[in-house]
């Protein structure tokens, strides 16, 4: 799964670099600028943003203000938090997958075609009901994942929360990328 | 109806502090203004999907692209020798460095962390070597990183622009004049405050032999010192837009990351993807529910029926900018940059507008006062990435950067908000 | 009960105040039991979501162009150089008109249901220079002008003797300030005044299309209306559209003096520039478009207006 999200979204953005760069090159070098590169170019992009947050949810790095943790003690605590915050994800999720259902449905129904090269929109406008089922789906497995925690308790559970070192998704994103810190990130 | 508005907002807030995800705390507000206000979802997936497919927003994904491969590249290194070949004789010329440094990173990424990222892990403890105390290095260099919000390119801005409809141009150059005031204030509080430390000094050196130094140094960071030309030249010369200069960024950084910094390698290179991309994901997701709750407050009347509320209270200009400042202060402390940003950006600007304060010059009053949210505990993203890179602890780093925040960057929020030259002028030479 | 429109123009427009004057005409003629509450400037999105909501019902009434996402054919509207002149555009598009039921018939498909028409101008070319030969369309000019993402503008461009470059329309108007552009085509004097005047300095007015917007309401919001609402509204809808046929000639006129008076040259453009331009893209442009179209279908629609 890591090395599926690694290569795709890092293949998707770098295309949608590329087609960018393409249209300051043709119109701004060559002065002959494509028709209906840009329409191409929205199927990427929004694959793009779609997928990046599926494996934000995945990665349990969506924007969150974890503000409450600064008070809270144990690991304990911060899972009961977590559970809370997870349920109440889950069941907002489901209502806003409900109406992404809606949107396919009525996207599959009107077959939208874009301006130039009359490539259908569908292609992209089904990333929505994906992406929000799919974060749904990994809300849920978080849910889970924190729920035996609390049941199997002991000595992980009374860890104290590091208060030194917060952890917040940028402060992952960046332990990620630099080599020297990759043995202790997440420790 | 704005009673519904305002309880979909508590409850948005509430759920945000309980550390639900930001998209479903938007999404909690949509079903509050929809199942107990008589607001409608129907057709708002299809107007919110359409709003993602602009792609003036592409800018977003692309120049967070462009800052993390960046970080990773080895371009901090040559930079941080340019610059430091100047001042670094000097008695606290090491903490000008910081500032500097991450100024220049800051014209380069267009988010607040690039700087840290990039330069606290080489800067911070040649600080400490230096004498300078590893708390203040780090609570200045991520102090310091923040100007990547405020010195073009910005993603902050970008939102904003798109979001209120202001020209992105004019957005960056708003808070540039703010952003190179903050730099020069960590540099004269750096020199006051080094004075206590007890500092290693450089050698000095021959005029001659520094000069050639100098050259040589400037020359192994012009690749480096290259991007902003392109980037900004790019787009203020009429050559391309904001998102295909962020794209230019990204296709220039790879040969200079994998061949001349050599920092890039195909292992970062996939991590910088992913990272920017999922980052991204994250937040455009948050984007997408918050743009259609704001629809459904526009539908409904929302914003207009609360400036009418508050003008009822008051219509003080003066009063009312000072409550912005602390609205928005209060949200900085909770959230990160571009979240406060959606979060009040549709909700004030026409109360802004309503009292005279134009959308130039209200672009960098949130732009500042949501980039100082980066260090601002409880919430401090940046101070947190900061204490990890620094390896100090939060509570050491909180107060060394309070300090820098109260004489660093408050005189600069009230300034922005009294003096409208600070953040029109810029904009306005270059015709906006 | 309350009708939502919206429309792509700010305030105080001429779009803006015929809509007002609307809303004042419908609210009079039901004694206030409907009232048509405004939203200016793409307040709910731009006109191809608005279409799209007015069609699901989301949005209740728009006036603005037809957007040809959901079905192609819509761009018939668009055929560059399809009416010479004022009175021969009145003609085509009179209510009752073949090109009218064809337009009707399009909304129809889309529960949509057509109420008026407001004909808005002549297309031109707005450019931030002067340029030799503009209004030439043999001559190469090699100037980049902004399109709008739709196949007969871009197509339009390059048989003008222009490079059309798409871009986004939010960034359309910083793209000719700072020279990513040199102009932009498909939109008029009108168009130009509100969104581009501080960086227009030449306006070719070169007829390049004829705009011309609908009134629309959500057809099963119209049902739910009684039939005295529902005669009142077309009623009101109908007076709006000859009110703005009477004015559109002199409302053009006056966009392009405004845009002089902004600092525009209007370059003069003879009857035979004109002409020369129309054969070139009915030769080169209808073809391709009314391939897309569908031949059959596009002919049909079109013999009428081609027989003149
Ligand atoms: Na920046
Ligand atoms: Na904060």
């Amino acid at each position: 799964m890591e090395t599926f999200f690694r290569y795709t979204l890092t293949l998707l953005i770098s295309t949608v670099a590329g087609f960018q760069f393409v249209q300051v090159i043709t119109r701004y070098v060559f002065e002959t600028p494509v028709m209906g590169l840009e329409e191409v170019a929205v199927i990427p992009t929004l694959w793009l943003y779609i997928l990046g947050a599926i494996n934000a949810s995945r990665e349990d790095t969506q924007i969150r203000a974890n503000v409450l943790d600064i008070f809270l003690d144990t690991e304990r605590a911060r899972h009961i938090l977590l559970i809370i915050s997870e349920t109440l994800s889950i069941a907002i999720s489901i209502w806003l997958t409900i109406w992404a259902w809606d949107y396919l449905n009525y996207a599959w129904r009107v077959w939208k075609e874009t301006p130039t090269l009359y490539l259908p929109t569908f292609i992209y406008d089904s990333a929505l009901f994906t992406g929000l089922l799919f974060m749904t789906l990994f809300t849920g497995w978080h849910l889970l994942k924190n729920i035996q925690f609390m049941i199997k308790g002991g000595p992980s559970a009374d860890q104290a929360v590091d208060h030194d070192y917060p952890d917040t998704s940028e402060v992952a994103e960046f332990s990620v990328l630099d080599n020297h810190e990759e043995g202790r990130s997440r420790g | 109806m704005v009673e519904i508005a305002l309880l979909g907002f508590v409850v948005l807030i509430l759920l945000l502090t309980l550390g639900v995800p930001l998209p479903y705390c938007f999404g909690a507000g949509l079903m509050v203004m929809t199942i107990i206000g008589d607001a409608t979802m129907k057709g708002m997936m299809v107007w919110g999907f359409n709003q993602l497919t602009n792609p003036v927003l592409l800018a977003l994904p692309l120049f967070v692209f462009a800052g993390t491969i960046m970080s990773v590249s080895g371009i901090a290194g040559s930079l941080l020798n340019f610059v430091n070949v100047f001042v670094g004789r000097v008695r606290g010329g090491l903490g000008v460095v910081a500032s500097v440094s991450c100024a220049i990173i800051g014209a380069i990424s267009g988010s607040g962390l690039t700087g840290i990222a990039a330069i606290g892990p080489l800067l911070i403890p040649e600080m400490e070597k230096k004498g300078y105390p590893r708390a203040y290095a780090t609570a200045l260099v991520a102090n310091s990183s923040i100007l990547g919000l405020l010195i073009p390119p910005s993603v902050t801005m970008i939102v904003y622009g798109w979001v209120t409809e202001t020209s992105i141009l004019a957005c960056f150059l708003a808070t540039l004049g703010p952003g190179l005031l903050i730099t020069f204030n960590f540099a004269v509080i750096n020199l006051i405050v080094s004075r206590k430390f007890p500092l290693v000094l450089d050698e000095p050196m021959e005029f001659k032999a520094m000069m050639k130094e100098a050259g040589k140094r400037t020359f192994n960071a012009v690749p480096a010192l290259l991007m902003p030309v392109i980037i900004l030249g790019g787009i203020y010369g009429g050559v391309m837009t904001p998102t295909e200069a962020a794209a230019v960024a990204v296709i220039y950084a790879l040969p200079v990351g994998f061949m001349i910094y050599k920092g890039l390698t195909w292992k970062t290179f996939l991590a910088s993807g992913k990272e920017s991309a999922t980052a991204v994901g994250s937040i455009l997701i948050m984007i997408l529910f918050s743009l259609m709750l704001s629809q459904i407050y526009v539908m409904e009347d929302i914003p207009q029926a609360l400036v009418e509320k508050i003008f009822e209270l008051t219509t003080d200009k003066t009063l009312l900018l000072i409550l912005v400042n602390i609205f928005l202060f209060a949200i900085g402390m909770i959230v990160n940059d571009i979240t406060a940003i959606i979060l009040t950006a549709p909700l004030l600007l026409p109360l802004m507008t309503a009292i005279g304060v134009g959308p130039v010059q209200f672009a960098a009053i949130i732009g500042v006062n949501t980039a100082m949210g980066g260090v601002t505990p409880p919430y401090a993203s940046i101070l947190y990435l900061g204490a990890r890179i620094g390896e100090v602890k939060f509570t050491e780093i909180v107060k060394p950067a309070m300090m820098l925040i109260l004489f660093g960057y408050v005189p600069v929020v009230f300034l922005v908000s009294l003096w409208p030259d600070l953040s029109e002028f810029i904009p306005r030479a270059f015709g906006y | 009960a309350t009708l939502k429109l919206s429309h792509v123009r700010p305030q105080g427009t001429a779009i803006d105040n015929d809509a007002k004057w609307f809303a004042g005409k419908v609210k009079e003629a039901t004694d206030g039991k409907i009232k048509v509450k405004i939203y200016a400037a793409n307040a709910l999105g731009d006109y191809t979501v608005v279409q799209e909501r007015v069609s699901m019902g989301a949005v209740d009434m728009a006036v603005q162009p037809p957007a040809s996402g959901v079905d192609k054919r819509f761009q018939i509207i668009y055929m560059p150089y399809m009416v010479k002149d004022w009175d021969d555009a009145r003609k085509v598009f009179a209510p009752g008109s073949a090109m009218r039921n064809t337009v009707s018939d399009l909304y129809a498909k889309q529960d949509i249901k057509v109420l008026g028409a407001w004909p808005v101008y002549f297309g031109g070319i707005a450019l931030n220079k002067q340029v030799e030969g503009a209004a030439d369309a043999n001559v190469d000019k090699g100037v980049k002008v902004r399109v709008p993402p739709i196949k007969t503008f871009q197509m339009l461009a390059d048989n003008t003797g222009y490079i059309g470059s798409p871009l986004p329309f939010s960034e359309a108007f910083t793209a000719v300030q700072t020279g990513v552009v040199d102009g932009v085509i498909g939109s008029g004097a009108e168009g130009y005044f509100a969104s581009f005047r501080d960086v227009t300095k030449s306006y070719i007015p070169l007829n390049t299309h004829f705009e011309i917007w609908f009134l629309v309401i959500n057809q099963e919001r119209f049902n739910d209306l009684d039939a005295d609402q529902q005669k009142a509204l077309e009623a009101a809808s109908l007076e709006f559209e000859n009110r703005r046929w009477e004015s559109a000639q002199t409302d053009q006129k006056a966009n392009e003096k405004r845009l002089a008076d902004a600092g525009a040259t209007i370059v003069d453009v003879t009857p035979e520039q004109i002409d020369a331009t129309a054969d070139k893209v009915r030769a080169n442009v209808w073809p391709e478009i009314m391939k897309d179209l569908g031949q059959d279908w596009a002919k049909d629609v079109l013999k009428d207006v081609v027989a003149r």
